[in-house]
């Protein structure tokens, strides 16, 4: 009976998927090719329901199997995709992008951009909401791609500015891609989701042609919109705008304020520190204080020279001055339970010592002034150092040994 | 730590999936996902562009056809777990199980049978005691005694429950009234613990003993740890693993990491007080701790990281609720985090004890139903990660309360599928300190604690089963990262390869790669015997507990060694190499396919001066131990037929222990017919010599009473034969009947009540009741039922069980067979009173003249045997 035949067929369709998964993750691409060429039987009697066809199946084999048979080309894989792009239509856009992404990828921008073109004219009824967002990627893509040929031209025109020879015919082909590219990326930003790089190229694009309102606008709300993802590169973009606009300390102390609630650990809170160590505020210098205790708290900073000198630096000055031990102290409750055993154990000690003298310098620093001189890491190090006769250590031990009424009073 | 200067491009949504769920066969190929520019070169006039997916990767080939075991099987017997089989209804098991899982009819009264069987005491205890004296097991009819008004006689009821069990699935089935009115009349009063609240109970557990079969979560995390060998030494490693026959004693072995990685010496053993679900280790400052989940304790141990040195117990906390995760913290020595089912999450350090960081029952972002919860740690060392079904949270140690977002949600903002699940969470820090593994079902999501919600990495990884094992392998800065999924009950194992996180976004490298599972050596191992083979896949087969992976560099020679634990207790081991970036050279095993039983593991290698492999000796000593360790085969439960249980004992039927003469007689002669290319047309040993001499007969120890008396019928005497035996027996039985009484009336005093169910007497009763059952009876087949069960495969491997005794009525009746089978004398006669109802009267072979005491019974058998070959009489019946 009919329903029988259906039932084997249906059986054997999975027999042989599950013969090309297993050819695939086995990386035998020929045999999975082989299995791949009896699957396609089941595009003519598709009786399935399923959340995945065949055509989808098949498209997306094909295509992984393309990628890398020994044998396949740029050629056949092209001509695979177009065939694909016929066979659904719910699913032309998908297969457009992708066929997109695998041109870029080898290099062939024009023929990317051709086809998203085309794709860019594709009308088949009633866009789904799903369509409609690849729809928009298309566009943004192409407005990518344009950005590209705008750089491009602009180049071609800065090293041909510089002979003090300008090209009117290339300027203008230039504004035109400035023209198509800013149209598309605009819209895309204005979605919520991460953009970073169609929002680079169009701040790019604003700032040469002189919108700087419009491009801080645009980072302001890819930073400041809570309907996007708390994506720390937005806040990178708007600092980075910020300091090449040359703006106001404050204004960039204000936006790196933001990146540090939400990425205590960004790399940028070095900048952030420094930058506040130098300000003439108690507040602000108090703050740097936090900055820096807080990035030291996640294990990626543990073996970071550089912040641990900002640390002892910072810890060295409040000490020296006698001023402001309380801020030290206050970042110190909070810590002194787990930073002993996280930072200043004994067999960090011999290993920072090992691996990197000064990171050993400035951490032995910062122990012997919060755990006082008998602390395992500093009297390890010190001790290292005065074997190995190294003035710095001595000074160090020195030091320590003047301060130690105040060490005992922070940690106390 | 350096954030990624450009991300890939994604939407970002929020509120519940969108997507329609499924599981999707193929989902996770032909992706590229996105593209980024900036390839390597940035500056040329063409811009580069990177995908997210589809980047090359690194190759890694595997040394080995199979997985190859590392350890001896345990000398305990394994017990596997329940299987479908045991807790469905039969018929409902021959319909596929896919068809829908909700579906399945759980056999609810076998177990509840299994109940009063396996504990009569708390079923029926006291009741019991006090209806002692009215139940009467045996199975004489009652005598009219005081007693009758008040026993019941329970041997019919049994009857009857044998039969409705033999019937079951029989569409004709009908209850027994006699069922029906007993159950009726006690079910109230009866049961000992009520048996509405009993079925509850009983039913819950079935209920919850299918689903952990459709999913155990209790494994998640795995039961196997590695801890690597300290840089710069010895590659000796040590596996911490579980064993023994409930998984409760936890090993520490040393293993040589050489080609194939070799147990040394002895291992630590510690006996734990439960099943071992979980084994989590962590280095810090150089020190190993190793945490150990079973339901209700968790424990943690420290191994310092000299090799051989013993490892230490820490400390052991107790749950009330079963724990659910245990995991190390790779920031400070002696912490941990642990999970209840009733959703507390606990910061657990060995020195200042535990911190309850979270209680709530409910799940975070929407309702689910399971209890599982997860955590972990993170890039700080005071967040934690906790998570439940619905998604990750993270929580500030020092103020949990206040301090906490969320870092992933099974919703829109990762683009997830309905119906999708958090299965397992992992912390990558030993990849980059701030990235994050979550694993769906369906997916497999790389997370950055810095951009939370957005997964940087998401792919389909289109696993059979829920992956509820993960294992990272951190990449030195320019490589990639492998990370290894395991699921447990499909036991596969995926190699997926992934870069970025600092300098550039996350990047999918290569294609997933496939590796051994355990089950797969099946078909590379020397072909066993039927039985031996179904043992051995059984074993093979067993759900996937644990993994661990060991990143081995060698100058440039790099390999892995991947571990992978069974729920049997065995490790096996496989080796992946890394092969250099090379044009794609023709792969060694791409387009032929190993053969069932011809396999690379047992040729030869030619570079092997021993002849085999390493590895496929070492499948020949773990083949051998195994064979010890399994010497009794389960038992097997064949489907219910008619029960011969009340005719005889298992011992009963027990075949002697070498071919009997029949059969060997049997067997010469069927070799000969076949040398002399003849055929045999009749079965019947006589044949061989047509005629039935009386001379050979009375050779054998006088003439049986049928050969006597058709010799004397031939003679034309036979009236005279007649009469001289009647009388003859009429003397002899009453000799015997009076000897019996005397007998059993001095044995009446130690005798009990049960012991009455060797009487003669009982089995005529029974007989009758049996001949009544119909023509089901009479068929063909029943005799070859009674020889099956004759040689049960527990008494005798079958290799030297006698084949199928061709005449086994004749066999089972003669009576050397049946007194060397243990039958006792009074039961013979039943036995071939029972056995004449389908072979029409065998010739009964006389009894030899021995010299036991209880001859004195023979005459009487024998009278009664001529009675039963002359149905018209009436049956003679005890004090007749």
């Amino acid at each position: 009976s009919s329903n029988e035949h259906k039932l084997n067929f249906r059986k054997s369709k999975e027999a042989c998927l599950s013969y090309i998964q297993d050819a695939l993750l086995q990386k035998q691409w020929k045999r999975a090719a082989e299995f791949l060429t009896c699957y396609v039987e089941s595009l003519e009697k598709d009786y399935s329901r399923e959340h995945i066809g065949p055509s989808e199946i098949i498209w997306r084999i094909g295509s992984e199997i393309l990628w890398h048979h020994s044998q396949s080309s740029m050629k056949e894989f092209n001509c695979f995709m177009e065939q694909m792009k016929t066979l659904g239509v719910k699913r032309y856009l998908k297969v457009c992008l992708e066929h997109v992404f695998h041109l870029l990828c080898n290099g062939q921008i024009d023929e990317a951009y051709q086809s998203l073109s085309l794709a860019e004219s594709w009308r088949f009824g009633e866009q789904t909401a799903i369509q409609d967002k690849e729809m928009k990627l298309i566009q943004a893509y192409r407005g990518l791609l344009d950005y590209c040929s705008w750089s491009k031209q602009k180049n071609i025109l800065l090293e041909h500015g510089e002979d003090g020879f300008s090209d009117l015919a290339v300027e203008q082909e230039m504004h035109g891609y400035f023209r198509k590219a800013a149209v598309n990326l605009k819209e895309i930003i204005k979605i919520p989701g991460v953009w970073d790089i169609f929002v680079k190229c169009y701040v790019d694009l604003l700032e040469f042609y002189g919108d700087h309102n419009e491009a801080r606008q645009v980072l302001n709300e890819y930073a400041y919109n809570s309907k996007f993802p708390a994506n720390p590169n937005a806040h990178v973009y708007l600092y980075q705008f910020l300091k090449r606009q040359g703006e106001s300390k404050k204004s960039l102390i204000s936006a790196l304020k933001i990146l540090h609630d939400i990425v205590p650990s960004h790399e940028l809170m070095i900048d952030f520190n420094t930058m506040l160590q130098k300000s003439k505020k108690r507040k602000k210098r108090r703050l740097g204080l936090e900055v820096i205790f807080a990035a030291l708290d996640y294990a990626g900073w543990k073996e970071n020279a550089k912040a641990w000198s900002c640390l002892a630096r910072q810890v060295k000055q409040i000490v020296v001055s006698e001023k402001h031990l309380d801020w030290i102290k206050q970042q110190w409750n909070s810590r002194k339970d787990w930073w002993p055993a996280f930072h200043f154990s004994r067999y960090l000690a011999k290993r920072n010592w090992q691996e990197n003298k000064s990171l050993s310098y400035e951490k032995a620093l910062v122990a012997g002034i919060l755990l006082g001189k008998d602390c395992k890491y500093f009297k390890y190090v010190s001790h290292q150092g005065c074997k190995a006769q190294l003035r710095r250590f001595r000074m160090l031990k020195k030091f320590v040994n003047r301060h130690n009424t105040v060490c005992l009073r922070i940690s106390g | 730590m350096e954030f990624p200067p450009t991300l890939f491009s994604s939407y970002f949504g929020s509120g519940p999936p969108r997507e329609e769920g499924g599981p999707a066969p193929v989902a996770g190929w032909g992706e590229h996902g996105q593209v980024l520019e900036g390839g390597p070169g940035r500056r040329q006039v063409q811009p580069a562009f990177v995908p997210r997916r589809g980047a090359t990767g690194e190759r890694w080939e595997a040394a080995e056809a199979a997985a190859v075991p590392v350890l001896l099987p345990s000398a305990d017997s394994w017990i596997p777990s329940p299987s479908p089989q045991d807790i469905l209804y039969r018929s409902s098991l021959c319909k596929e199980l896919r068809a829908g899982e909700s579906g399945a009819t759980l056999d609810f009264p076998r177990q509840l049978g299994h109940f009063f069987v396996d504990h009569p005491e708390d079923a029926f205890g006291s009741l019991g005691r006090l209806l002692h004296k009215n139940f009467y097991l045996g199975n004489s009819k009652l005598k009219v005694t005081v007693s009758r008004n008040s026993t019941i006689r329970m041997t019919a009821l049994l009857e009857d429950i044998d039969r409705l069990e033999a019937r079951r699935g029989c569409p004709r089935q009908h209850l027994a009234s006699r069922l029906r009115w007993f159950s009726h009349l006690c079910r109230d009063w009866l049961f000992e613990v009520p048996l509405g609240l009993l079925a509850d109970c009983l039913h819950e557990e079935l209920v919850q003993q299918w689903s952990s079969l459709l999913f155990d979560d209790s494994l998640t995390g795995g039961a196997l740890a590695w801890l690597p060998p300290e840089d710069g030494g010895t590659p000796v490693g040590r596996l911490v693993h579980p064993g023994g026959q409930a998984m409760n004693h936890l090993y520490f072995q040393d293993v040589l990491l050489e080609e194939l990685p070799r147990a040394r010496g002895s291992p630590e053993q510690f006996e734990l007080s439960g099943r071992i679900r979980q084994v989590a280790a962590a280095r810090v400052d150089g020190q190993d701790f190793v945490g150990v989940r079973s339901d209700y304790h968790c424990g943690v141990w420290r191994v310092s990281g000299k090799t051989g040195a013993a490892p230490t117990p820490l400390q052991v906390i107790r749950t009330d609720v079963p724990a659910s995760c245990l995991t190390v913290s790779p920031h400070l020595p002696g912490e941990l985090s642990v999970c209840t089912q009733s959703g507390t999450v606990y910061l657990w350090s060995v020195e200042t004890g535990l911190q309850q960081l979270r209680h709530d029952p409910q799940t975070m972002f929407f309702r689910d139903h399971s209890p599982w919860r997860w955590s972990d740690f993170t890039a700080h060392p005071r967040v934690l990660s906790c998570a439940d079904r619905t998604g990750l949270q993270c929580l500030d140690a020092r103020a949990p309360k206040r301090c906490h977002f969320d870092l992933f949600k099974v919703g829109e903002e990762a683009g997830c599928q309905q119906g999708e699940r958090v299965v397992l969470p992992m912390y990558l820090g030993k990849a980059h300190p701030s990235q994050y593994l979550v694993t769906t079902q369906f997916s497999v999501y790389v997370l950055d604690e810095r951009l939370p919600l957005v997964p940087v990495l998401k792919w389909a990884h289109m696993m059979k089963a829920p992956p509820l094992f993960a294992q990272l392998m951190p990449g030195k800065p320019g490589r990639s990262h492998k990370v290894l999924l395991g699921a447990s009950r499909t036991q596969d194992l995926l190699l997926v390869q992934y870069r970025g996180g600092s300098q550039s976004a996350c990047q999918l490298a290569g294609t997933p790669q496939k590796l051994h599972s355990i089950t797969e050596c099946l078909q590379h191992l020397p072909t066993q015997l039927p039985h031996r083979h179904h043992l051995l896949q059984q074993r093979l087969a067993a759900p996937a507990a644990g993994l661990a992976a060991a990143l081995q560099e060698d100058g440039p020679h790099k390999s892995m060694v991947v571990f992978q634990l069974s729920e049997a207790g065995d490790v096996f081991c496989q080796r992946l190499n890394h092969k250099a970036a090379q044009p794609p050279a023709p792969p060694l095993r791409d387009e032929a396919t190993t053969a069932p039983g011809s396999s690379p593991l047992f040729e030869a290698p030619a570079s092997s001066p021993q002849g085999l492999g390493a590895a496929a000796l070492r499948y020949r000593r773990w083949l051998r131990a195994l064979s010890r360790v399994c010497r009794e085969p389960p038992q097997h439960t064949w489907p219910p037929s008619l029960s011969q249980r009340r005719l005889f004992t298992r011992r009963d039927l027990e075949g002697p222990a070498g071919p009997s003469s029949l059969q060997r007689q049997m067997r010469q002669r069927l070799r000969q017919t076949m040398q002399e290319g003849g055929r045999i047309q009749r079965w019947e040993p006589w044949a061989l010599q047509p005629p039935p001499l009386p001379q050979t007969l009375e050779l054998a120890g006088g003439p049986d009473p049928l050969s006597a008396r058709l010799t004397a019928a031939w003679a034309g005497d036979w009236e005279q034969w007649w009469e001289e035996r009647t009388s003859f027996s009429v003397a002899q039985r009453q000799r015997a009947l009076r000897e019996r009484r005397r007998r059993q009336k001095r044995a009446r005093g130690r005798r009990s009540l049960s012991a009455s169910f060797t009487s003669s007497l009982t089995y005529q009763s029974e007989l009758s009741e049996l001949s009544d059952m119909g023509p089901s009876l009479r068929s063909p087949g029943g005799p070859s039922i009674l020889s099956q069960r004759s040689s049960p495969p527990a008494c005798s491997p079958p290799v030297c069980s006698p084949p199928p005794s061709p005449a086994p009525d004749e066999a089972l009746l003669s009576s050397q067979s049946l007194r060397c089978r243990g039958i006792p004398k009074e039961r013979r006669k039943t036995l071939r009173d029972y056995l004449s109802v389908w072979a029409e009267g065998p010739p009964e072979p006389p009894e030899p003249l021995g010299s036991q005491a209880s001859q004195l019974c023979i005459p009487s058998s024998q009278s009664q045997l001529s009675s039963a070959s002359q149905p018209l009489r009436k049956r003679p019946r005890m004090g007749f």
